[in-house]
């Protein structure tokens, strides 16, 4: 799944840099050019699957200075099909 | 040697060039750089055709891209071009495309037989529908939802109130937020919001209400914060009943009990007064004063002097407001001297916290009244703004009407010259509309899940576009009143139009499946007054068919029979359109219903309502170029303008020229705004020996509403998987609960069982639950209280007395 995110950082003067190393050791990421901006971060992401997109995010959003994590982009065309709530047992049509 | 080149591929190429294009997005977004639409269509092999729509979930309104492949949504974007949004968006709208394709989606009509349903032809469940009407047209009722569209809202609207002359018609938002619709009018004689969201913008103090956007409206939260990350000084305040992820990122977090907020905010007006720091020259050229009126209860009250106002408000001192509420005194009084400050902006945000409240209008009246109190009003940054969850809320159910008491327009069935001007539009015979306000939406259903023979007059129910099964309060009283679902209501029968099996369908005789979001054409309103437009992307699957389509074509049924309600005063069916040559285009028939844009010809008969209440809307075909447009949208010089500030000179049209502020629709006809005095009162059920606990139920970011929708969307479903009740640490250790327990909630109404997650993401504080509402398996609302505010007619489902036990493994 191809994605892309816009990381808001706060406070980002005094943890700009160990944010972008933290960030930076997350896999399946290319970090964006943050000079305009410098307290939102560009981010792409190339994860295998939807499992290691959500775990990518949920990362993101547990990283040090990072405030908020808005997505901006999504690709699923490629996703394993969609499951249904009859399949896990969830309540089923009539 | 050769050297051999290995070249890529067509679909390494395609994954390089998405990869490249996502990250252009990003960049774009975080630099604040817009470009036009379509950002990936220049890409010769990548064959997405992408058109922009507003997300299908919240009252943000946030826009979004939808790039579609082969008949199918392959993938959705932020929309840069959009002002709300900037191209962001969170993690719900990030998945909404993925919202059309679960497994289970409603194909077919299906028809209860017995104790199992069987496939019928739509032609069949159209007369089916127009027999149970033909039988008892006034036992007829429809339940809509503020995710009707606009045109979908309306044609339903015109169908009850103009056609079959009942007003039995009433809408989800009734649960969600009339408690501001009753205070906007009870205070400024005219509904919605005054300000937008460039408010967010300009304040210096934003105050949250009750209200948790960070998971809630998180796009416009985060807007907020990016303005501190840039260095801006904007101080955030969550007043709540428990901690959230709001409240992590404000600098001031008020814990209040439940009812609290009524002291705090006559706490606040009544150091205002003490302190002299109130804005005398706005208070006394703009507004009057109004209390209650205990021996004739209505919504506008009776008049009172200021003298007698700060008379009424001299008990609620910060140390009394601090025993009521539990906040401190001293938290009250920094409220109070930010309030005096005016040089400081200010702006109020609230959502379901202050409107699913048993004195709902009183808190919303009381809100609005510090700010006009203090001059907090009428320029940018400075106002008070009620949030939505459904994304027409305001597009639809307050605008085009379709609450029980209300028409098109914000006018309303108990004025005649109303009546007469709706009879006119419609072009019906007069005295068509009955002047009897209609059911409101819990007493519908009180009065569907009643027998007959006790008193249960409304027989029949349609319910489009929503899950009154999962989200009406208390629900074992409607739907399980002895143990027995089906005692004495076998005369009754539930039709049901929705894309996916829900707990209501569950219930239901008659199942329609229907079409959603880009399978049709729309038009929605947002939270800030914004109309917004989409085109029809996608077809619906199998036999799902549009909602609006659906109306028409039972009321075309009726006609053909001669119901003389579907006819109009020429004898012509109550929705003909005709094409250019003036010739009707049969639209009741499913294979002629896209011949022409019937949500275009809707709109423009709807929109000749709007200018009776200066809610003005602009052509379709404005809405077609536009991410959106504020009410009212006035044509000046040839060029259609949006309004940011209503009620203000210099943003508002309809303000005369050197009256700096008017509320030209005040209910006491001389431009003022009312400031009400309400007094605390406790909540409906309060915590006592049996039932030690209070009970919040609520939302959480991965769901939307009743999770119909989000829990269909593996990643958010797994993200969030199930109802939890969140407990605090001591509370836990109370009762020798773990994380992870399972634990019986109970409440007088009755029980359910479910995990616990101590603390959970919300800590409560002690002596208070909090449990969401999405989880059809886990009802909530078998526990809830249909206790409501007596203007309104809202529940309160953020404050129930429960028990808890831990159950045996």
């Amino acid at each position: 799944m191809i994605a892309s995110v816009v990381l808001t950082l706060d406070n980002y003067a005094e943890t700009f840099q160990e944010t972008v190393d933290e960030i930076s050791r997350i896999p399946c990421l290319s970090l964006g050019l943050t000079e305009a901006v410098a307290h939102r971060i560009p981010v792409m992401i190339d994860s295998p699957d939807p499992d290691a997109l959500e775990e990518i995010t949920q990362r993101l959003q547990q990283c040090r200075g990072v405030a908020f994590v808005d997505v901006v982009f999504v690709h699923f065309e490629n996703e394993p099909s969609r499951t249904s709530l009859a399949d896990s047992g969830k309540p089923t049509p009539p | 040697m050769k050297l051999q080149l290995s070249m890529p591929t067509d679909a390494q190429q395609r994954r390089e060039f998405l990869k490249s294009s996502a990250m252009a997005m990003a960049a774009a977004v975080a630099s604040g750089i817009e470009f036009p639409l379509p950002i990936l269509a220049e890409e010769p092999t990548a064959g997405v055709n992408w058109q922009k729509a507003p997300c299908r979930f919240c009252g943000t309104g946030c826009h979004v891209q939808v790039g579609v492949q082969s008949g199918k949504v392959v993938a959705v974007a932020g929309d840069r071009n959009a002002e709300v949004n900037k191209g962001l968006l969170c993690v719900k709208g990030y998945h909404v495309g993925a919202a059309l394709y679960g497994k289970d989606r409603l194909t077919t009509p299906l028809l209860r037989t017995g104790s199992s349903y069987r496939k019928i032809s739509w032609d069949a469940a159209i007369k089916i529908i127009a027999d149970r009407i033909e039988a008892a047209p006034a036992r007829f009722a429809m339940y809509g939802s503020g995710q009707w569209t606009i045109p979908e809202g309306y044609a339903a609207q015109k169908f009850m109130k103009g056609g079959l002359s009942n007003n039995h018609i009433d809408p989800n938002a009734r649960l969600c937020m009339s408690s501001a619709v009753t205070g906007f009018l009870a205070t400024y004689g005219v509904d919605e919001p005054a300000g937008c969201y460039d408010d967010l913008d300009a304040c210096d103090v934003l105050i949250m209400w009750g209200n948790n956007p960070a998971e809630m409206h998180p796009v416009l939260f985060s807007r907020v914060i990016d303005r501190r990350g840039r260095g801006e000084k904007v101080t955030l305040i969550d007043i709540g009943t428990r901690r959230t992820r709001t409240t992590e990122a404000c600098q001031h977090y008020l814990e209040m009990k439940g009812h609290g907020d009524l002291a705090i905010a006559n706490g606040i007006a009544h150091l205002l007064i003490a302190n002299e720091t109130y804005s005398r020259k706005f208070v006394e050229s703009f507004c009057n004063f109004k209390a209650p009126d205990d021996a004739n209860p209505n919504l506008h009250g009776k008049a009172i002097s200021f003298d007698e106002y700060k008379t009424l408000l001299e008990p609620y001192t910060p140390e009394y407001v601090e025993t009521l509420s539990g906040v401190p005194a001293d938290q009250i009084r920094l409220l109070a001297d930010l309030f005096g400050n005016p040089d400081l902006k200010i702006t109020s945000l609230w959502c379901m916290g202050m409107n699913q409240h048993t004195r709902g209008t009183a808190i919303n009246s009381l809100v609005h009244g510090i700010h006009l109190l203090s001059g907090h009003f009428g320029s940018p940054g400075n106002a008070p703004t009620s949030l939505t969850g459904q994304p027409s809320a305001c597009g639809t159910v307050r605008e085009v009407g379709t609450l029980s008491h209300a028409l098109p327009g914000g006018r309303v069935v108990t004025e005649a010259q109303h009546r007469q001007d709706s009879e006119d539009l419609w072009h019906v015979p007069a005295g068509r509309i009955n002047p009897t306000p209609g059911h409101h939406a819990v007493k519908m259903w009180e009065s569907f899940c009643t027998p007959t023979d006790e008193g249960g007059d409304i027989g029949t129910i349609w319910v489009q576009v929503t899950n009154p099964g999962q989200t009406l309060p208390n629900l074992n009283k409607l739907f399980n009143p002895k143990g027995d679902n089906t005692a004495g209501l076998d005369d009754k029968f539930l039709i049901v139009s929705d894309v996916y099996p829900t707990a209501t369908t569950r219930l239901a005789d008659l199942i329609l499946p229907s079409a959603m979001w880009v399978e049709k054409n729309g038009l929605v309103g947002n939270s800030e007054r914004r109309t917004q437009q989409w085109f029809k992307m996608v077809d619906p699957p199998g036999e799902a068919r549009d909602d609006c389509w659906q109306t028409i074509a039972v009321a075309h049924e009726l006609f053909t029979r001669g119901t003389a309600g579907m006819k109009d005063r020429d004898g012509r069916f109550l929705f003909e359109i005709t094409d250019k040559v003036g010739s009707p285009v049969p639209v009741w028939e499913w294979e002629h219903y896209y011949d022409t844009n019937v949500d275009e010809h809707l709109f423009e008969e709807y929109r000749r309502f709007t200018r009776y209440k200066h809610k003005d809307l602009a052509p379709y075909t404005e809405y077609v170029k536009a991410r959106g447009l504020r009410w009212p949208v006035v044509e000046t010089d040839g060029q259609w303008q949006e309004t940011r500030f209503r009620f203000a000179e210099g943003f508002d049209p309809y303000v005369t020229e050197g009256k700096e502020i008017q509320f030209y629709h005040s209910s006491t006809h001389d431009d003022r705004a009312q400031i009400w005095f309400h007094p605390w009162i406790a909540p409906a059920e309060i915590p006592d020996k049996d039932y030690p606990l209070m009970l919040c139920t609520g939302r959480v970011l991965e769901h939307w509403h009743s999770g119909s929708l989000t829990r269909r969307i593996p990643e958010l479903s797994r993200a969030m998987p199930g109802a939890y009740v969140e407990v605090h640490p001591a509370d836990a250790s109370e009762y020798g609960l773990r994380n992870g327990d399972r634990v019986k909630m109970e409440s007088r109404r009755g029980s359910l069982v479910l995990p616990v997650w101590i603390d959970g993401r919300g800590k409560p504080p002690r002596g208070t639950v909090y449990i969401p509402f999405f989880d059809e398996t886990v009802m909530v609302n078998d526990l809830t209280l249909d206790a409501l505010d007596p203007f309104s007619k809202q529940p309160d489902y953020k404050k129930a007395a429960v028990r808890i036990s831990k159950v045996a493994s």
